[in-house]
């Protein structure tokens, strides 16, 4: 007998699971998400967050351009409060750049883009900061930018609002069947070790990268490549729309301005395992230097920090390798494959299809499950709550209009105020089971992510633990420390500069001012002699660390 | 091992001084005189830096809590990281001045030379208006300026149609002083000088004179201030691309003096700084606030020292502006050189009317507080007057402290026996 | 400009240096660069709160345990120093700060433990007297108190950590929270708000007796943010002792640092009161040396670049953070000599994987002579006529060890001497 019993099971919480979610949500059919560590912590929080018009794809993948137009004009009707309708521009900097406009001409006009040749004046006079090298223009206007987290979160919450349900930090550790029919999935909460079962009918396998390591626990094959491509967060957006080279896709080829950030992507590196993904210093070095062929002002931002992330390319067989392999999706029906009822695995794609996928896989469980109720989530728009999640670049204008005289609207205080994110941002998420770390109110409030990486906010964040969630003090100091070395952890990757300096402010406040690393000597020794040395934090403890259930 | 950098940005750290070189240690907010005085701003900080990330330039600026920036750069001055803090304030009124419209109290305050040409020519009766309860009431409710607010008396004879006389019959021959005259002036009088105060003026050039400086007083025109403060750069740009035009046709050799601290700082700094014009860069490397002037010339020798002693006890109030310049400050220098001069500063930082912006009327109050230490330690010393470089600090301290006051050049020119 | 000797510098170590020249008689002019990011540090002057920066156990007599550390560490900044130049320096200071009407206490030979805002206890020496009654030394019952909306101070989490870390965790201690009066929580109210506010009578009383009510234990001290007062705290704070009827301390918040504004404040006025010239907002670099004297340095000033000449200089910057060095992402240059002081393969080389550890980074700086005078690598003086204060010297790192205050004041005091010696 399970501990709970649902429909359906959808492992992976990133943009496709969260799609999922919904979708199934939307067509009545119970549904729980379990995702082993946060939402949006694995591909999806880990993009650049190019909301795609198809224009990288156009040339080599004319089917995957041709999806990105369509969920393009979807999401910006359905997920207007995370899109940022920027537009873009593809721009040559040097003969071969050249060479390559006809083909890229040719490919938008058959996927269907729009693309206009624009005079480098004219680009000049719209983005001041377009390099001196820059040759030709043209100009996209349907590329922007697509807030990853607020994607996932939304789509989950519109989910949980129509009775999907959301586990997180639950690892699938093993599945129950029923002859060949799967039958139910085995779970263990990966901070506090608890095993769970949930009966369920079919189980949707949307962990992307991730999705050989779940297929295995069923012996059967699904062939992901994982892919890393590292990001550098500069830490003002230098160009209003997204900016790309127009030339082959390549690396370091693009600069998504987003909400108060801008970044510089990527590079392509296939790695052994999707959870390995080391930042080398000649990555980082490439990737501002390419940046800076396309962007002035890119060599003397304030670089934040580093981050990697994983693509998870699906292995059609065919040769090709790391960029040259397709951004499509598939939807492997386990069922028909390998003779496992109950079990559909949906890889590839990328965080701009997320919806298209979501309705495939949908549309294939919930005909086995005999619900013919069409998918809605194309019409429906995310957000019902229209609100907060709205006003991402309009956040100067909530914080109060102070007026010596007359009428008075409060100045309200500030929890991190890099990112301008209030208190009353944080506090539902401080009663949200689902959220368990300093890290997963980040990446649904951006607290932190500014350029002083959390020096002064984790401080007000931890308070919160204590008061609103009734955490006791050193846990909560914990879950600040491991906040901090998280931030940390990408910091190190741009340690010069502004981000050198904001360091000795940093260590100010947490070693000097708070002593908090005697407080960490002292209540959580190191695990063994010789690591981790003075704070006795264990580098990767911050993923995993609990701060309690409310 | 260690390579050779390449030739990449491997070792071109960042610009200069951007805004993003704040590493939010909050001094600026410590040391802001409006947010020390008040809970309703925010502070330079999330006004400068912060909001700046926030930005962008296909998008409406936010202006909510700009106005409240009294303009006196302390942040800038404080700031560990030298970012231009109060530029991007400033940046940010124009812009949201330019979509929303500027008030015509405002208009008119960025407007100060034709509003002061208007009272010069009117003199009598704008004094007489500027002084009259009744019009200052219509005045506070139609035009929104503070009607216990002292507004400045005009002159009729300007100080250039006095410099014109003056030229032709200089009351010191030149070369009179001790030196001779080896160095050529050019003096920046502006507003104050020109419409309000000719007496500061002619003090200006009797102690150049008297050192042997010949003085050209070139054609200007407002230096742009008073616009940048009621959020018109585009204003001011215009002003000053007219004054750097003029002021570059002067011969090379030909050093530029200001004797307001505020005009000094635009031609200086904010020309090239703030309002990016082109050739600012060389004009502001030949001007020199007054003070600082006559110091390098105490330094180089040439500054005349025999001086009349004058037996007076003065105060000192450095003007923000004045600590924008980096020069410290050359006035207390030169004031101890005087013999009988007793000169003390005090420190109790902004006065708080930062030009027009404790003329208005919803700032008054809050400009009040502001300068209330001052005002209170002014009182206390009980001292003849006080010196400031700035003219409306001058009138700040008259109308808080009722105290007298003057540009330590009065001091100067009574030392070497002008009256 | 011409000057007897220049300071440059923001922290506390440019302000001791300045003082030490005063009093000396000689004519100093301060260049100020602008307060210290690192203001908020000083709230206390911390001598040696820890041995070494990963030893759990805190100092109890700091001045004994500066002295192990000169003799074993002869490199280390307090033996460049020297022991009299932190002795010196110190009463120098209390001096100081009386004649500046500041009230602050402690002697070198004994540690105070105070509470920081996380409720972790913290080896301080020199301290303001409003801080002094937190001492853990003292057995009396702690109740943190908080303002309703005030972030920077969670007195509940301080409580709920010192429970734990204070003598192993028998103690009583406790936490309250009262809204300000007239305040909604939901208002933005920083501390320099607050201390505002507490200089007035009403308020304060208002205050006072929210807390007199919402505290049970009549024997508790209180331990509050710092926010008694901005300019008036000494009469604020004893005010406000006698309007609770407890013991009240304050505890350093992060900035807006009403402790470490009262300071650098305080000081710095007092210093221009007795007739020290300062320049603001004119950072300097470029050291012009011939014939291995330096004969000027240049200040950024408006429009144009302005020598300054003195006999000496001292250069007492905070760190990177005030522009004692730049740091590229290879390269750490100074700004005054152009000396290479660092190179490293990667940024990431400058830095520990986990922040709470020793940081490579916070050792960058001038290699230094036994006179303080910044050296070529080989040990040869830059120019005879410069000496170096504060973070700008190599391996000076007071983060782990606790020793912001004296090694600033060590290092201050000491450069001073030099100076006039020079």
């Amino acid at each position: 007998m399970p501990d709970t019993s649902t429909g359906v099971v959808v492992i992976g919480g990133g943009s496709t699971g969260a799609g999922v979610l919904r979708d199934l949500a939307m067509r009545g059919i119970d549904a729980i998400l379990i995702e082993k560590g946060d939402l949006a912590s694995g591909t999806t929080g880990r993009s650049h967050g190019l909301l795609h018009s198809g224009g990288r794809y156009c040339v080599n993948d004319l089917a995957a351009a041709i999806e990105c137009v369509e969920e393009g004009r979807i999401l910006r009707r359905i997920a207007r409060t995370t899109v940022e309708d920027t537009g873009g521009y593809f721009v040559s900097v040097s003969e071969e750049d050249e060479a390559w406009e006809p083909r890229f001409v040719e490919g938008c006009r058959k996927a269907g883009i729009t693309c206009e040749r624009i005079s480098v004046e004219e680009a000049r006079r719209r983005e001041p900061a377009l390099s001196k090298q820059v040759r030709t223009v043209f100009w996209i206007p349907e590329d922007g930018h697509l807030d990853p987290f607020y994607l996932v979160v939304g789509n989950v919450e519109s989910a949980r609002r129509r009775g999907g349900q959301v586990r997180t930090y639950t690892e699938v550790i093993g599945f129950t069947r029923n002859g060949n029919r799967v039958s139910g999935v085995l779970t263990r909460d990966a901070m506090t070790g608890e095993e769970t079962s949930i009966g369920c009918q079919a189980v949707i396998n949307a962990t992307g990268a991730w999705s050989g390591f779940v297929a295995r626990l069923l012996d059967v094959e699904v062939k992901v490549v994982p892919v890393k491509g590292v990001m550098v967060i500069l830490s003002r957006r230098l160009a209003h729309a997204a900016i790309n080279r127009c030339h082959k896709p390549g690396d370091g080829d693009i600069v998504v301005p987003g909400l108060s950030v801008a970044i510089l992507g990527t590079t392509a590196v296939k790695v052994p395992h999707p959870e390995v993904l080391p930042i080398e210093w000649d990555e980082v070095q490439m990737l501002i230097d390419e940046g800076a062929k396309m962007l002035d002002g890119v060599t003397t931002a304030r670089a934040m920090r580093a981050y990697a992330g994983v693509r998870p390319l699906y292995d059609l067989g065919a040769e090709a390798e790391g960029r040259e392999m397709s951004r499509n999706f598939a939807v492997i029906d386990h069922e028909e494959r390998d003779g496992i009822a109950g079990f559909t695995s949906i890889v590839g794609g990328k965080v701009t299809t997320y919806r298209l996928m979501a309705e495939r896989v949908t549309d294939l469980v919930a005909r086995r499950l005999g619900v013919s109720t069409k998918s809605t989530t194309a019409e429906v728009p995310l957000n019902d709550r229209e609100d907060e999640l709205d006003q991402l670049r309009h956040r100067p204008a909530h914080l109060g209009v102070p007026k010596p005289h007359g009428e008075e609207v409060a100045l309200q205080p500030l929890l991190c105020e890099c990112e301008l994110v209030r208190p009353q941002d944080v506090e539902p998420w401080m009663k949200d089971p689902a959220v368990r770390t300093l890290e997963d109110v980040r990446r649904r409030t951006r607290s932190g992510m500014g350029p002083c990486q959390a020096a002064i906010c984790s401080y007000r964040l931890a308070g919160r633990l204590v008061t609103d969630r009734g955490v006791d003090g050193r846990t909560a100091t914990r879950a600040m420390a491991d906040f901090l070395e998280t931030r940390w952890r990408g910091v190190r990757h741009v340690f010069w500069g502004s981000q050198l300096r904001q360091a000795q402010v940093t260590t100010g406040v947490h070693l000097e001012l708070f002593n908090v690393d005697r407080q960490l000597t002292k209540y959580f020794p190191p695990p063994l002699a010789g690591e981790g040395q003075g704070g006795g934090v264990p580098a990767e403890a911050a993923e995993v660390e609990a701060v309690g259930q409310p | 091992m260690i390579t050779e950098d390449r030739e990449t940005f491997s070792d071109t750290v960042e610009e200069e001084h951007p805004v993003e070189a704040c590493t939010k240690c909050t001094a600026c907010n410590t040391v802001c005189p409006v947010a020390r005085t008040t809970e309703i701003f925010r502070g330079p900080k999330f006004l400068g830096p912060e909001s700046e990330r926030y930005r962008d330039q296909h998008e409406a600026t936010v202006t909510a809590g700009l106005d409240l920036c009294s303009g006196c750069k302390l942040c800038e001055v404080t700031c560990p990281s030298q970012v231009s803090i109060q530029e991007y304030i400033r940046r940010a009124q124009n812009k949201g001045a330019r979509e929303k419209g500027r008030t015509l109290r405002d208009w008119l305050l960025g407007h100060t030379r034709l509003l002061s040409r208007f009272g010069s020519l009117t003199a009598p009766l704008a004094n007489f208006g500027n002084r009259n309860p009744l019009f200052r009431l219509l005045m506070e409710r139609v035009v929104g300026i503070h009607r216990r607010r002292p507004l400045t008396k005009y002159q009729w004879l300007t100080f250039e149609s006095w410099f014109k006389r003056h030229r032709k019959n200089p009351p010191l021959p030149l070369g009179e002083g001790r030196l001779g005259a080896r160095r050529s002036v050019a003096y920046f009088y502006g507003c104050w000088v020109d419409f309000n105060e000719r007496r500061l003026g002619q003090q200006v050039v009797a102690v150049l004179e008297r050192n042997g400086i010949e003085v050209i007083v070139p054609r200007q025109q407002c230096c742009g201030i008073p616009a940048v403060v009621n959020s018109n750069t585009d204003l001011a740009r215009k002003y000053g691309v007219e004054n750097v035009r003029r002021l570059s046709q002067l011969p090379a050799g030909v050093d530029i003096i200001a004797s307001s601290t505020s005009c000094g700082l635009m031609l200086k700094h904010d020309y090239a700084h703030l309002l990016e014009i082109p050739g600012a860069e060389q004009v502001g490397s030949r001007v020199y606030d007054v003070c600082e002037y006559l110091w390098m010339l105490h330094e180089a020798g040439e500054l005349d020292i025999e001086f009349q002693p004058v037996d007076t006890r003065v105060l000192y109030h450095a003007p923000c502006h004045l600590k924008s310049h980096g020069i410290g400050y050359p006035a207390m220098r030169l004031l101890r050189l005087i013999p009988g001069v007793r000169v003390e500063e005090v420190d109790e930082g902004c006065c708080g009317i930062s030009g027009t912006y404790g003329v208005k009327v919803e700032k008054y109050d809050l400009s009040m507080k502001i300068g209330s230490r001052l005002f209170e330690a002014v009182k206390a010393a009980g001292s003849d007057s006080v010196l400031a470089d700035c003219e409306t600090c001058r009138m700040q301290v008259e109308h808080g402290a009722g105290s007298r006051s003057a540009h330590p050049i009065d001091i100067l020119a009574r030392a070497y026996g002008y009256r | 400009m011409r000057f007897d000797i220049a300071v440059v510098g923001s922290g506390l170590s440019a302000l001791i240096a300045t003082r030490t020249l005063q009093r000396a008689g000689r004519k100093p002019v301060l260049i100020w660069p602008g307060l210290s990011s690192l203001y908020f540090l000083y709230a206390t002057v911390d001598v040696l709160g820890y041995a070494n920066p990963t030893t759990a156990e805190a100092v109890e007599d700091p001045v004994s345990g500066v002295r192990q550390l000169i003799a074993d560490h002869p490199e280390h900044p307090y033996a460049r120093a020297g022991l009299p130049a932190l002795q010196n320096g110190s009463s120098l200071l209390l001096d100081w700060l009386r004649e500046a009407g500041f009230n602050w206490q402690g002697t070198l030979d004994r540690n105070l433990l105070l509470p920081t805002a996380t409720g972790t206890p913290k080896p301080s020496c020199l301290v303001p007297t409003s801080m002094a009654a937190g001492d853990l030394h003292r057995n009396e019952p702690i109740v943190f108190c908080g303002f309703d909306g005030y972030q920077d101070f969670i007195p509940e989490l301080a409580a709920a950590n010192l429970s734990h870390g204070w003598n192993g965790g028998s103690r009583n201690v406790g936490a309250v929270r009262v809204p300000l009066p007239g305040v909604k929580p939901d208002r933005l109210f920083t501390s320099i708000d607050i201390a505002r506010s507490m200089e007035d009578a009403t308020f304060r009383r208002d205050v006072a007796e929210r807390l007199r009510h919402a505290v049970k234990d009549d024997r508790a001290r209180l331990g509050l943010p710092a926010v008694l007062g901005l300019t008036h705290d000494t009469d604020v704070h004893v005010e406000f002792e006698k309007e609770t009827g407890h013991p009240v301390f304050e505890i350093p918040t992060v900035p807006p640092s009403v402790l470490g504004l009262r300071l650098f404040d305080r000081l710095r006025r007092h210093l221009q009161e007795t007739g020290i010239e300062m320049i603001w907002a004119a950072p300097a670099h470029e050291a012009e040396v011939a014939n291995g004297r330096c004969l000027r340095i240049h200040l950024k000033s408006a429009g144009r670049e302005q020598p300054v000449e003195a006999k000496a200089y001292i250069l007492a910057l905070e760190d990177a953070v005030d522009g004692a060095w730049r740091a590229g992402a290879h390269t750490v240059r100074d700004p005054f000599f152009h000396q290479v002081l660092a190179q490293h393969a990667t940024p990431g080389e400058r830095t520990d994987e986990s922040l709470f550890a020793p940081q490579p980074f916070a050792a960058i700086g001038y290699p230094v002579s036994d006179r303080l005078q910044p050296t070529h690598q080989d040990g040869h003086p830059l120019a005879s006529n410069v000496f170096l204060a504060g973070g700008g010297i190599a391996g000076y790192d007071p983060t782990g060890i606790k020793a912001r205050g004296g090694m600033a004041i060590a290092t201050g005091y000491r450069a001073a001497q030099e100076a006039m010696a020079a």
